[in-house]
């Protein structure tokens, strides 16, 4: 029995129930697209909070303070507001806070008196009422500093490790190819394998003196090429749409590829196991958002924690990261070598097919 | 179906050996013993059908024949080899139509035979899809999306699958199934001329007059083991001559109470027009018309043989589709 023949056959069948699913294809490729928007969502979720500025001083350094205030970090959005409009949009949930550069404050601090900026917050989440209070010593301090008042002897000099800035949305884009593999090749594979058992011809399979090496093969390589089109779509949209390049293309295509081979093989795993495509689906879905989460697909996960971290090194998640933010940005996010990386995952996906093929057409098929 | 296309029977089995030999199998799911040190021998060349009520271990016979499940004790040969042994040896020369056709819906018939022609290594793929398309009455739906077949279509197709590699032994798991009363028709013309062509096919069946009507032998299961296995004809001498006598619904009981201690009544039931009993083939009924009329005044009476229905209940002491 050729081997060859039969892998070719396997998949010319898996593409032909594919192609009659072309509403599913579709919105597979929709999936992709759609966790970069999420991300996207995400980064952007509090980076502009909406914050009331009532200016009731109106002069010289009433103004500069402000300026002060808008160089600070912060993820808030200054709006002028009057002090009626202001106390009525906090009060229906439209703003989430309301500062008060008071009456007489320029002339105040010009004669050297202190003066208290009242701060008004809408304290539901306690992760914005923090920004506020790391924004406004800020830009006190840089305030007095630029006026030279005395006791503003300390500043900070940034020295960047790094020659460029990252922004948060293109960091996370980068990243969520990682959650869209796992996800949709996890699907994808899951499907290949579960199907078998729904519609009863696995039956057939273990009947048949063919190697099921084979027919698993040939369905998990069209289930990983359709998966492999839908991640080239999210680059595409990565590329034209949020304007990020990659610089290494040929590391780009080599994590996705090695995260489409780990990722198939584990859905197929799931969907022998299951038996069932709306039992592995769910399962995939909740195993992907941790083993995201916990890849460096936020910030780097050194950052995050010794315990994190270490965990971290065990998905394949968190290399794939590690080689598309170098690979994208150029940045390093673990301290692994990218080339360490690149063979972690290359070992994940050769380890991830090979227990596939072998022990599942051997045991769980049989 | 044209019986013409049949290819003729290999010879590259010893026919001295049986197609399908089941020793002391015994099977067991938990608590649930499905078959209980059950032996069943099929001769090349036969048609044996395997009929039970539900739970009799039909299926879980079908099963261990084919090696998808292996039993706890008991051997299991096919065509000569050991189904525990060399798997290879054997799965290319058996066919199977399990009870569910376990066709790929989604794509056409052509795609589903030319996946199964690359499973089974078929020679000349496209030839022999086309025969056997043929030989089933689909070439017209060759291209058609099997979910938009019929019930009666898809077990044609799925026998027609059975059959793309020509094996000497065919195993159908309840073949006409949820199929109309002209593609059961179909089918059974089919298995006929499968035994025409040297074909040994084992079968599973619900229905009574399927099985008489196609099997050259039938085994009874019940509760995992034979009970009976022979021909149709020597099972229904087994339950002997039936003799019915019209009588008073009064009448009946006091008649089958009577009836029922008599030498060559074997067993006696009431029925809606009196009394219906089964004598020993060597029995005179006219003897017993006399006992009966020292009991009763009796209407009438007349006697035939007992059909594959009543052989069942007698053995298994259930009703079953006939």
């Amino acid at each position: 029995m050729n081997r060859w023949s039969l892998l070719r056959a396997s998949a010319a069948l898996e593409a032909a129930q594919l192609a009659r699913n072309r509403t599913f294809i579709a919105l597979t490729a929709l999936a992709a697209v759609s966790f970069l928007v999420m991300v996207s969502l995400f980064g952007l979720t509090g980076s502009f909070a909406p914050v009331a500025l009532i200016d009731e001083d109106g002069g010289t350094l009433a103004r500069e303070f402000v300026q002060s205030l808008d160089r600070a970090h912060h993820s808030f959005a200054l709006k002028f507001m009057s002090k009626k409009a202001a106390v009525a949009a906090l009060g229906s949930g439209r703003l989430v806070g309301i500062i008060t550069l008071p009456a007489g404050f320029s002339n105040a601090i010009a004669s050297g008196q202190t003066v208290p900026i009242d701060v008004r917050i809408d304290n539901v989440n306690v992760d914005l009422t923090n920004d506020v209070q790391r924004a406004l010593p800020a830009a006190i301090v840089d305030f007095g500093v630029v006026h030279r008042f005395p006791g503003a002897t300390v500043k900070m000099v940034e020295h960047d490790v790094l020659q460029h800035d990252t922004g948060y949305i293109p960091y996370l884009v980068v990243s969520a190819l990682a959650l869209d593999a796992m996800v949709i090749a996890g699907i994808l594979g899951a499907m290949a394998t579960a199907r078998e058992w729904e519609r009863g011809t696995i039956k057939m399979l273990r009947l048949s003196p063919a190697s099921l090496i084979a027919v698993l093969a040939g369905k998990l390589i069209v289930t990983g090429a359709v998966a492999a089109a839908a991640l080239a779509l999210a680059v595409l949209v990565i590329v034209f749409g949020y304007g990020v390049v990659p610089r290494a293309p040929w590391a780009t295509a080599f994590a996705l590829l090695a995260c489409v081979a780990i990722f198939t093989s584990l859905g197929a795993w799931l969907g022998a196991l299951l038996k069932r495509t709306l039992a592995a689906v769910p399962l995939l879905f909740g195993m992907a958002m941790p083993l995201y989460i916990d890849s460096g697909a936020l910030e780097p996960t050194r950052f995050d924690g010794e315990t994190i971290w270490w965990l971290a090194h065990l998905s394949p998640v968190y290399y794939a990261v590690g080689v598309l933010e170098w690979a994208f940005h150029g940045i390093h996010v673990t301290p692994e070598p990218i080339y360490v990386d690149l063979l972690i995952l290359t070992a994940f996906a050769a380890i991830a097919v090979i227990l596939t093929l072998g022990r599942l057409a051997r045991g769980k098929l049989r | 179906m044209n019986d013409a296309q049949l290819m003729p029977p290999r010879q590259d089995e010893p026919e001295c050996t049986p197609a399908v030999c089941v020793t002391d199998v015994i099977c067991q799911f938990g608590r649930i013993r499905a078959l209980n040190g059950l032996s069943l021998r099929v001769n090349r060349g036969t048609v044996v059908g395997i009929v039970g009520p539900n739970g009799a271990g039909k299926t879980t016979l079908i099963d261990v024949i084919c090696g998808l499940i292996r039993p706890a004790s008991g051997t299991v040969r096919l065509l000569g080899h050991d189904v525990a042994g060399d798997t290879t040896a054997w799965r290319a020369r058996i066919g199977v139509l399990p009870q569910e056709t376990a066709l790929y819906d989604e794509v056409t018939a052509v795609q589903n035979l030319q996946f199964a022609a690359a499973l089974y290594g078929v020679p000349n793929a496209n030839d022999r899809i086309a025969a056997v398309l043929e030989l089933v009455g689909l070439t017209k739906r060759a291209r058609d999306v099997v979910r938009g077949f019929s019930g009666g279509m898809q077990r044609r197709l799925a026998i027609g699958r059975a059959l793309l590699h020509d094996p000497p032994l065919l195993i159908l798991d309840e073949p006409t199934v949820g199929v109309d009363v002209e593609a059961r028709h179909q089918i059974w013309a089919h298995i006929r001329a499968l035994r025409a062509g040297g074909r040994t096919v084992v079968l599973t069946t619900n229905y009574l007059d399927e099985a008489d009507a196609l099997c050259d032998r039938i085994a009874i299961l019940r509760e995992g083991v034979v009970v009976a296995e022979d021909t149709p004809a020597a099972l229904e001498a087994r339950t002997g001559r039936c003799l019915e006598l019209s009588c008073s619904q009064e009448n009946a009981a006091q008649l089958s109470a009577a009836l029922g201690k008599h030498p060559s009544v074997l067993r006696s039931e009431s029925v809606d027009f009196g009394v219906r009993l089964y004598l020993e083939l060597a029995a005179t009924p006219e003897e017993v018309v006399h006992a009966a009329r020292n009991v009763c005044v009796v209407d009438g009476f007349r006697t035939r043989s007992a059909d594959l229905v009543e052989v069942f209940r007698s053995l298994t002491g259930q009703g079953l589709s006939s």
